[in-house]
């Protein structure tokens, strides 16, 4: 007993020290944030400030819908890709594994500067192009959880089994792979969201406004509105993933655990 | 025009400088199951992986009633197919398996729901309809995708090592379950396995594989009793090779005539005699000069091996209860039950 509470004792501390690192610094930004210097206490003064602005909802929503897209472009192209990669595309994997670090290798201005460049005019006044910007910041991590999570599954077998009753390639990955690394997507379609929703150079770059653009302009005018702000997203964001993992069907083990 | 639901007509497939299949022709009658028996590489895999649409043939044709359907993709074949591997989706109940195949086919709900009890039920498993794959032991699962694949009302049922995975009591049941579902629902079927005695026990025919080609198909009988070629000889069933000296229609061996050449090449003088295991016995002999080396008892058969004056080894398959006295160092002579002996050039 003594001898596992010793084995378990590391891993203890590296999760202590790994939970400190990540919130702390949330914690006294939300410490921050309630802080009244009037008063002299803690409130949500600066909360209802920031409601109170009229941009508020209008930048929440511009923001909101362009990282929608983004997940839904970079899902849309990856899942086929990465399902195609494991079954067939072996041999094209160096390459797809360098075209994907890409974004990680480019500095954000570069990549910012080279659509302003090339894009379309049309593109170029069509604010949903910074969606695409996004998917393409997103794609190293969205494409290696999704390919870890297909690797876990007998992906080959489940997808020949599938075309043998009789679906083709887009109700294999829809009916059947995709629901089967549920998991994996959801935590794809998470990491997205939250990237898109927070990214900044590009959008500042390309003098599009959102709700991080504008967070930055109202920091000058109440920099504890703009903290209270930006914790105020980020349990938005977590709150809302977790209705979604909710209300998606949930997963076969749960399902399973309940019958019994 | 051919009779056969199914034929592969010289079917060649290759995997770069590798032959997988080489000008295989293969005919399946309708409502037979025939086995294709082989060692690991042989072909059987792909050759069934090319009916069910899942690889294709670089030449040849692949007829499903004289229709050939090798541009055909996979989802529209309507082929039935069980694997090795566990392949249940596992997000899915049991009964969601076995409806998938129709739920792709547009069949009505009401109308999925009572076809998919309907074969659990002939699987053995009409209470198993709301659990999940990880709920099912791994016979279940293979019973389930049975039913799943019999669930589109399939052409063809490919059946690909199906029992491989499973364990041996659980394996010998389920080969009968098979059979007797495959008889009474008259499915044409393809059964894959490198499993000899799975092959003989199951099938109505068993084609044996080797590098790419049929090396004989005919019934478990007939292979067993007459098999065309060393490699089926050597394949099917457990065999002894003796030297033995051909003069005429007589084999001599073991210091004696002991019978007539069944059939093989047109040779005389030093040949090598086949002899089954089950075809030697050996009874205690105290002038002889052959000795038992060993007795391994397998419960209702035993085998003896023992060693040949000449240093050759035989090995006999025995009733345990007629051997039971018999002991390694034992010396023993030995008889063969077959007056009539396969043989091959030395």
């Amino acid at each position: 007993m003594v001898f596992s509470k010793l084995k378990s004792l590391p891993l203890f501390l590296t999760l202590l020290i790994a939970g400190l690192f990540v919130l702390l610094p949330l914690g006294s930004s939300a410490e921050f944030s309630l802080r009244q210097p009037t008063k002299q206490n803690h409130g949500f003064d600066n909360y209802v400030w920031f409601i109170s602005q009229p941009e508020f909802g209008h930048y929440m929503g511009v923001s909101f819908s362009l990282a929608a897209v983004s997940a839904l472009i970079l899902l849309v192209l990856l899942v086929p890709t990465v399902v195609w990669l494991n079954l067939k595309g072996q041999k094209l994997r160096p390459f797809v594994d360098f075209i994907t670090l890409m974004p990680l290798v480019i500095p954000v201005v570069a990549l910012a500067i080279g659509a302003q460049n090339s894009l379309p005019e049309f593109a170029q006044t069509n604010q949903f192009i910074l969606s695409f910007l996004y998917a393409v910041l997103a794609m190293p991590y969205a494409y290696r959880t999704l390919d870890t999570g297909l690797k876990a599954i007998p992906l080959q077998t489940i997808s020949e089994a599938a075309r043998g009753l009789g679906a083709n390639w887009f109700r294999t990955i829809v009916r059947v792979i995709t629901p089967i690394i549920r998991g994996t997507v959801l935590s794809a379609l998470f990491m997205t969201l939250a990237l898109s929703f927070g990214e900044y150079t590009i959008t500042s770059l390309l003098h599009w406004d959102t709700f991080t653009t504008w967070v930055t302009v109202i920091s000058q005018a109440n920099v504890m509105g703009a903290i209270a702000l930006s914790v105020f997203s980020l349990v938005a964001i977590f709150i809302f993933l977790l209705l979604v993992g909710l209300f998606i069907k949930p997963a076969a083990s749960q399902v399973a655990k309940e019958e019994e | 025009m051919s009779n056969s639901p199914l034929e592969l007509k010289n079917v060649t497939r290759r995997f770069k400088d590798m032959v997988a299949l080489d000008n295989l022709n293969l005919e399946v009658g309708s409502g037979e199951l025939v086995a294709l028996l082989g060692p690991s590489g042989c072909g059987k895999t792909t050759a069934l992986r090319i009916v069910a649409g899942l690889d294709r043939a670089d030449e040849g044709q692949v007829l499903l009633k004289d229709r050939d359907i090798n541009h055909v993709p996979a989802h529209k074949r309507n082929m039935g197919m069980v694997f090795q591997a566990y392949s249940l989706f596992p997000n899915m109940t049991a009964a969601e398996n076995v409806a998938f195949g129709l739920q792709m086919r547009k069949v009505s709900k009401n109308k999925r729901r009572d076809k998919a009890n309907e074969l659990l039920e002939l699987v053995g498993l009409p209470s198993h309809a709301h659990r999940f794959t990880h709920q099912l032991s791994g016979g279940q699962q293979q019973r389930v995708a049975l039913a799943r694949a019999l669930a589109i009302e399939p052409e063809v049922l490919l059946l690909d090592e199906p029992l491989s995975a499973l364990d041996a009591k659980v394996r010998t049941n389920l080969r009968e379950e098979i059979r007797r579902l495959q008889l009474s629902l008259g499915t044409t079927t393809i059964f894959v396995t490198h499993d000899q005695e799975e092959a003989m026990a199951v099938s109505d025919r068993v084609a044996v594989m080797n590098k790419g080609k049929i090396e004989q198909i005919a019934s478990p009988d007939v292979l067993y009793n007459a098999p065309a070629t060393d490699f089926v000889a050597g394949f099917v069933g457990s065999m002894n090779r003796i030297h033995a000296t051909k003069t005429g229609a007589n084999l001599f061996l073991i210091g004696r005539t002991v019978g007539a050449a069944k059939n093989g090449p047109e040779v005389e003088g030093s040949v090598t005699a086949l002899i089954r295991h089950e075809s030697v016995r050996v009874t205690a002999d105290a002038k002889s000069d052959i000795v038992i080396l060993n007795r391994s008892f397998l419960g209702p058969v035993s085998r003896i091996t023992c060693q040949l004056l000449n240093g050759e080894l035989i090995h006999s398959m025995m009733p345990s209860a007629e051997s039971a006295n018999l002991r390694a160092g034992d010396r023993v002579k030995v008889e063969l039950l077959d007056k009539e002996l396969l043989f091959q050039k030395a």
